[in-house]
């Protein structure tokens, strides 16, 4: 079949069962679906909608000729003519090669949301810290990850729902904003730890500290601690009745809170020193923000894996 | 040739084997094409010295195929779980196989295992396009005058964008012959200092205008509208004044304008609406276009 230079072979979307092969010319395939930026050339040898032939699946692309060109229509009869003549195996083969494509092809989508992570938290952490406001516009955030990563912006919007659903932002209308102006950026040093120097980063607390930490701020807010120079100080009585409570039954001990007296997360008085008993410790205080949002940093790391891999 | 135009077939190999038997091992030289028909087989791990079972054929199922058309190795050992009967093809059976089928349909068996193998390999590459536009819209937020050591640097930075260390580090050459960049040495350490980064900013901006095919605007700015940015940042900050009053002041002080420039201007975003009609200057906008006419030999490289 000749087709004449600009002439329309098929559209994207058509419901199609035949695949075409390229004799001569040339032809330019155009998606808006895969948010294809540049068109894709077909030359001769070839081949177009071999989805459409194996699976009947609509067509991929917009077709048309760049220029006076000769196709071979191939039709899903011809295939099933042929693989009727064959043995077993060779369907199973086709098949096998097919779903073995769309399982790249998946996985490759899958792939790119999962890469656009790290640049997007580092645009998005920059903007924060520069900006001091707790919002970007989308439509900027988009441009830029287009430049910095050439990330569509079909995929930082798929971004964008996931970590919605996990909370670490809201999207509201125009504009991407956040809760906390540190969780974003704590997120992105913790990623950034673990790829640079292939070991956990010191934020990422044991389930343990969360535990501790998360008594810590439950006796707070529920016996009206006040907050001050964002401290909160805690009588250690108090703070051993709510880890009962909090810990699932197991008790506050020297064991589970001596990592967190150590790194600085809490303090003691009097100072936390090697050897001492629980005992002999008086109060606990702690920064109670920094506290809060680490304890979110902790909610959120293990939740990207899930809903991003 | 059997005396049509087919070439002769060279037939699978039918076995039956005993419970235990090893079918395949990922040290076997040949590639081959493996069917269960009755019984079971396991695929069995035992890289590292373990073994650990990763999955159960059935039959009717086949492995093989990605090794076969795609050069992808198949990692494990398939063992009889019990008294099966398996179709063994080798390469050159398969061979033998698609020489008599039709150019199409081998072309599509091609198409779809070029397709994944193209697939995976995009996964694994970087997806920019224009890599030293992306490394100045990293580095222009970096702090200006800060010394960063540059084996950190690109380690991020490839982290980021997968952009090969050896690409990064030959754009950031160019970044430093564009005088935005500078290099230190501190001992056996090397560093890296952006100079002013609004200027990376600019130039990330401009090198996207360029591959987007769309004007960049502070370069097509007339010798009189460069005139009126430069006298733009003499005045007090927070004047707020409506357009026909912008336009007279601005002619009263000989730098003449007319509605069609003022409207330039205000598209460009050197004038933002502040209240009601009344319009002030954005001073960060005009301090942008006035460093990259400053800057424009840089940005074009002629430095």
């Amino acid at each position: 079949m000749f087709v004449k230079e600009g002439e329309y072979l098929f559209l994207e979307g058509d419901m199609a069962t035949s695949m075409l092969i390229v004799k001569s010319g040339m032809l330019v395939g155009s998606s808006r679906q895969t948010h294809q930026r540049h068109p894709q050339n077909f030359g001769p040898g070839s081949i177009i909608g071999e989805f459409s032939i194996l699976e009947s699946r609509p067509r991929e692309y917009t077709v048309r000729a760049a220029e006076d060109s000769e196709v071979i229509y191939v039709e899903q009869s011809a295939l099933q003519n042929e693989l009727e003549h064959k043995p077993g195996w060779f369907k199973a083969t086709l098949s096998f090669l097919a779903s073995h494509c769309h399982a790249a092809e998946e996985n490759g989508k899958k792939g790119k949301i999962v890469q656009s992570l790290p640049p997007f938290l580092f645009l998005f952490s920059k903007h924060l810290e520069s900006s001091g406001s707790d919002y970007i516009p989308t439509a900027l955030l988009q441009k830029k990850m287009l430049v910095l990563n050439n990330t569509d912006p079909a995929d930082t919007d798929k971004l964008l729902q996931i970590l919605e659903g996990i909370g670490l932002l809201k999207v509201e209308g125009d504009t991407v904003r956040v809760s906390s102006l540190q969780i974003v950026p704590m997120l992105y040093n913790a990623l950034r730890y673990r790829a640079l120097n292939k070991q956990v980063s010191p934020d990422i607390l044991s389930i343990t500290d969360q535990l501790v930490l998360t008594a810590f701020v439950k006796a707070v807010r529920e016996n009206g601690i006040s907050i001050r120079s964002g401290r909160a100080t805690i009588d250690m009585e108090l703070f051993k009745q709510q880890a009962k409570k909090t810990m699932f039954g197991s008790a506050l001990t020297i064991r589970t809170l001596s990592p967190l007296l150590q790194n600085g997360m809490l303090q003691s008085d009097p100072t936390y020193n090697e050897g001492v008993a629980l005992e002999s410790i008086g109060s606990i205080s702690g920064d109670f923000d920094k506290i809060l949002d680490l304890l979110e940093l902790n909610r959120i790391f293990p939740l990207l894996d899930k809903k991003l891999v | 040739m059997n005396g049509n135009s087919r070439q002769q077939v060279i037939p699978p190999t039918h076995s039956r084997v005993k419970a235990g038997f090893v079918v395949y091992s990922p040290d076997d030289e040949n590639r081959a094409l493996i069917i269960l028909d009755e019984g079971e087989l396991v695929a069995v791990d035992k890289r590292d010295g373990n073994r650990e079972i990763k999955f159960r054929m059935h039959p009717g199922d086949i492995v093989g195929v990605a090794s076969l058309f795609e050069r992808e190795p198949f990692r494990y050992t398939l063992e009889a779980s019990e008294d099966s009967s398996v179709t063994i093809l080798t390469e050159e059976c398969l061979e033998s196989e698609l020489k008599n089928i039709p150019v199409w349909l081998l072309a599509i068996l091609r198409s779809l295992s070029v397709k994944t193998r193209q697939l995976k390999e995009s996964a694994r590459t970087t997806s920019v396009e224009n890599s030293l536009k992306s490394l100045a819209e990293y580095c222009a937020r970096l702090e200006s005058g800060v010394k960063y050591p540059i084996d950190t640097v690109v380690r991020e930075f490839n982290w980021l964008t997968r952009i090969p260390a050896a690409t990064i580090k030959g754009d950031f050459k160019a970044l430093a012959r564009r005088n935005f960049i500078g290099f230190t040495k501190d001992g056996d350490n090397l560093f890296m200092q952006v100079h002013n980064a609004t200027l990376l900013q600019i130039y990330s901006d401009y090198l996207h205008a360029y591959d987007e095919g769309i004007p960049w605007e502070p370069l097509r700015l007339s010798t009189a509208q460069k005139r009126i940015l430069v006298h733009l940042t003499t005045l007090e900050a927070g004047v707020e004044m409506e357009a026909p009053e912008w336009i007279s002041l601005l002619n009263e002080r000989e730098l003449p304008i007319d509605v069609a420039q003022w409207i330039t201007l205000q598209d460009i975003g050197c004038f933002v609406q502040s209240t009601g009609e009344k319009f002030r200057v954005d001073q960060a906008k005009v301090e942008y276009y006035l460093t990259a006419i400053r800057y424009d030999s840089n940005l074009r490289g002629a430095v």
